[in-house]
């Protein structure tokens, strides 16, 4: 058996068949709304990603050199990619430009993950002002996550800008250490930094709530009895509203101290969670500050989602194979393939058993759990599970309907 | 119903106190026989090896868990830590043989090449790689203070609560690396779907002035 690179993976099976079918629902659900295939080159240079990276991502870089001598790293992450197209690729009228992808990225693992290559899906709205574009992405990935089975997840969100406005008050360097906090998830030190440290009282009780303002939308009105009527909360009630309006305030809740990457995000960001998995699905936000290192003015909104994740808890996952066994007994392949393809135009997936024995194509069906077998020559159609037999006719009529 | 991983060994007996002193039902962790999942009241609890515990809470099996900061560190887990309960107090530090003592006092490039023998490699990997300097890691998952005895290795990095352990073998401590103590934690995802409850229990912790 060959051994793969420690931290990768061939995905085949069940679980590739239900990546697939995700894979096409959710490039489809989003070529609807004017979204593009994009397939970004798996090397980047080096010398353009390695400041427009956000910090987290460039720290796990996978470089190599081309044949060509030039330092390159495996693509890490798609937007960059994405960002980088739109602006040699694109005039400033034919923005906005929607991008939806779906391919591998690479990573050095952190600990306690372990691959350094996952599948992502995507979509990046870029070069669009306002709330509209942070709306339009978030209903269509909601309705795709419903079609895929996947209507137990919800959206977690937060907005940088909260973060940013709270800490602009305070000497930066004790606001670097609260926010470093806030990203680590480390609550007991950020509240034994606050405690020693004297900050000023305007901001205090806000700064002492943070980390509590989690929840549902009363989440918004408690932050606006800390902080008064506010600028920086205007996208996520527009959010909340568009959201709820579109029919899932329920799958909307709200972190104000979700903080990550206060250099590269910029707005409302977001986590997606299913029930059924410990970990975010995936997640996105606002990250205009990119396009403004590419010399585009304007706003970008995307996210990316854990493929083989979302597949594993998907509808497409463990359904049982709808394929059929044909024998084409005396049949020529000709013939044998001609009437295999009258059963897949009416929508069935068809395999062919080119197997000369009739009992050994039955029972190698059988084994392989296909519900049905048939007789291509005698135009009989045989459940594999109970024997029960059907004339074709009979069988596309009734049973297999 | 909140799912709460709990360490087993030594530090049982003091979190089982703690659990009590905050009001969480304890009854059946006390007679907990050999369960390692129990139910009491609106808690599950899930007693797991203290190495386990972070893993269980980052991959969403636990909502909450009661972990020692240095396997919190050692796993990596991305986890939200809400209280430094203060117990279980001890430090991580570098010991070994009084002759190595002047190495430790001079510059860092003195430590070159050193072996380390710990139960803790990453932590040793960040705190010597965040130095400069470059070591010999040497994984061990109990008696580490034999390595230098025995040879295997220059010195050690382990946990050290009263340090008689490390006189009985003949060890001084030659540098600290950090103090360490237990903390309550919560997954990123109870944190977001399980507020409410969480915070109660935070609360409970700072009523009684952890």
């Amino acid at each position: 058996m060959s051994r793969l690179p420690k931290g990768c993976t061939n995905v085949g099976g069940d679980i590739a068949s239900a990546m697939e079918q995700c894979r096409e629902l959710f490039i489809s659900s989003f070529s609807a709304f004017g979204y593009k295939p994009f397939w970004p080159s798996a090397l980047q240079l080096l010398e353009t990603a390695w400041d427009r990276l956000p910090e987290s991502i460039r720290t796990r870089l996978i470089t190599i050199s081309t044949p060509f001598g030039e330092p390159c790293c495996l693509r890490a992450d798609i937007t960059l990619a994405a960002v980088a197209y739109l602006s040699a690729h694109h005039s400033p009228e034919e923005r906005p430009l929607r991008l939806c992808y779906s391919d591998r990225v690479y990573k050095a693992p952190q600990r306690p993950e372990t691959y350094l290559e996952t599948f992502q899906i995507g979509a990046e709205l870029l070069g669009w002002e306002g709330e509209g574009a942070d709306i339009e992405v978030l209903n269509l990935l909601l309705k795709t996550l419903d079609k895929m089975g996947l209507d137990d997840t919800h959206l977690v969100l937060g907005d940088v800008k909260i973060v940013q406005k709270a800490m602009e008050t305070i000497p930066s360097q004790l606001a670097q250490q609260l926010i470093s906090c806030l990203e680590k998830g480390s609550y007991s030190t950020y509240f034994k930094i606050l405690q020693k440290s004297s900050v000023p009282q305007s901001i205090l009780p806000f700064l002492k709530a943070l980390p509590d303002l989690k929840g549902d939308s009363q989440v918004i009105a408690r932050t606006e009895n800390l902080l008064g009527s506010n600028d920086c909360l205007k996208s996520l009630k527009e959010i909340e509203r568009a959201m709820r309006y579109l029919g899932y305030g329920n799958r909307i809740r709200f972190d104000l101290a979700l903080a990550r990457e206060l250099n590269y995000y910029s707005g409302p960001i977001f986590d997606i969670y299913s029930s059924r998995l410990g970990k975010p699905l995936g997640g996105g936000g606002r990250y205009d500050g990119l396009l403004f290192k590419y010399g585009i003015f304007g706003q970008a909104i995307g996210f990316a989602l854990d493929l083989e994740s979302a597949a594993a808890i998907s509808r497409f996952k463990g359904s049982r194979s709808s394929t059929i066994m044909v024998w084409p007994g005396g049949l020529s392949p000709a013939e044998a393939i001609i009437k295999a393809e009258t059963l897949i135009a009416r929508d069935m997936e068809v395999e062919i058993s080119w197997s000369a024995d009739r009992k050994e194509s039955f029972q190698l069906t059988r084994m392989r759990d296909i519900p049905w077998w048939i007789d291509l020559l005698h135009d009989i159609a045989i459940n594999t599970s109970n024997n029960e037999e059907y004339s074709m006719q009979t069988w596309i009529e009734g049973p297999k309907c | 119903m909140l799912t709460v991983a709990l360490p087993t060994g030594r530090v049982m007996n003091e979190v089982i106190e703690l659990l009590d002193s905050i009001g969480l039902p304890s009854a059946r962790l006390k007679d907990r026989g050999r369960k390692l999942v129990l139910e009491d009241q609106n808690y599950r609890y899930i007693l797991a090896k203290p190495m386990d515990v972070p893993l269980y809470v980052d991959h969403g099996v636990a909502d909450l868990a009661l972990v020692g900061s240095d396997v919190m560190w050692e796993a990596g887990a991305s986890l939200i830590e809400l209280i430094d309960t203060g117990m279980g107090k001890c430090r991580i530090v570098i010991a070994g043989p009084k002759e190595l003592e002047s190495r430790f006092i001079g510059h860092e490039s003195e430590l070159m090449w050193l072996k380390v023998a710990t139960k803790y490699p990453n932590i040793a990997d960040a705190h010597f790689s965040s130095r400069g300097v470059q070591v010999e890691i040497i994984h061990l998952h109990g008696s580490i203070e034999l390595a230098p005895r025995l040879g295997l290795s220059d010195c050690i990095m382990d946990i050290v609560q009263t340090g008689s352990t490390l006189k009985a073998n003949n060890l001084k401590v030659l540098a600290n690396v950090t103090p360490v103590s237990l903390r309550l934690v919560a997954s990123r995802k109870s944190s977001e779907f399980h507020w409410n409850e969480i915070s109660d229990i935070v609360n409970r912790f700072r009523s009684i002035g952890r």
